[in-house]
């Protein structure tokens, strides 16, 4: 029986390792684009509120809306997220496949 | 003779299990989002398109005064882009795994009918004012589109 789990188990880590670092730099480039984002919108806000073009109730009112475009910024780094992990599953599954494929036939 | 049989069935029963997890193995992978929908992000970069025209047409050709930025002048505008809003909501409620993008559009639309009626309770818009809702729109349909965009990191999803 050509079967090693300790092999196997190394290959799939190493896949999910390879999938996660191949997917990264997307999250992390777009999580500093929400970032600046808020940056500016909050700049856009503060002068508005100082120029007196805003009142104190809208102000306090559009710093709650912040809240909901976090929310909607967070959900879109788990869609991210969630497409790394299937990546890195279905690599490791892949690996798995492979290895009791190969083990049946050898032992046929 | 007999033994010669029973080998025979015996391969061939070996051969089928073989088959069978090949086959089990290969359509064993996980889905944890929806594929891309080219077809989306497409009406997802109309509507964002659609409200930055809207809020730099308004910018642009009006002023406060006299009434210009009255909220009758504008109420169709409003209507349209929300029916696009309301599109997307729906095209992504009917497809599965797809929270995320849901409560995106949900936050979105909540927001257009929040500034809307904002501007229909003032009868009226700063220009601060439309640049703030401007950018606000474009970084939420930048989150939408980066939702949708993402599902295009997954390699070969299920069929």
């Amino acid at each position: 029986m050509s079967f090693n789990i300790n092999e196997v188990s190394a290959g799939m880590l190493s896949a999910i390792k390879g999938a996660v670092a191949e997917d990264w730099p997307e999250v992390k480039a777009t999580a500093e684009r929400f970032l600046q984002n808020k940056k500016e919108r909050l700049a856009l806000l503060a002068e508005l509120r100082i120029k007196g073009e805003l009142s104190q109730a809208k102000f306090e009112s559009r710093l709650q809306d912040e809240k909901l475009i976090l929310e909607a910024e967070l959900n879109a780094l788990a869609v991210l997220s969630k497409a790394i992990a299937q990546n890195a599953a279905n690599a490791a599954l892949e690996i798995l496949g492979k290895a009791v494929t190969a083990a049946i036939s050898a032992a046929l | 003779m007999e033994q010669h049989i029973s080998i025979q069935a015996r391969r061939y029963v070996c051969i089928f299990a073989l088959l069978l997890s090949v086959l089990a193995m290969s359509s064993c992978r996980v889905q944890f989002i929806p594929a891309y929908d080219a077809k989306i992000a497409e009406q997802i970069d109309a509507t964002a398109k659609a409200v930055d025209k809207f809020y730099l047409t308004m910018l642009a050709t009006s002023t406060a005064e006299n009434e210009g930025r009255a909220f009758n002048n504008y109420t169709e505008q409003y209507v349209a882009i929300e029916v696009e809003l309301n599109s997307l909501l729906n095209k992504n409620k009917i497809r599965p795994l797809n929270e995320n993008s849901i409560r995106i559009c949900e936050i979105t639309i909540q927001l257009w009918q929040k500034y809307k009626q904002e501007h229909k309770d003032d009868n009226t818009l700063s220009d601060g004012l439309i640049k703030l809702n401007n950018k606000t729109f474009s970084d939420i349909f930048y989150a939408m589109q980066v939702a949708e965009k993402g599902k295009e990191l997954v390699n070969n999803p299920p069929q």
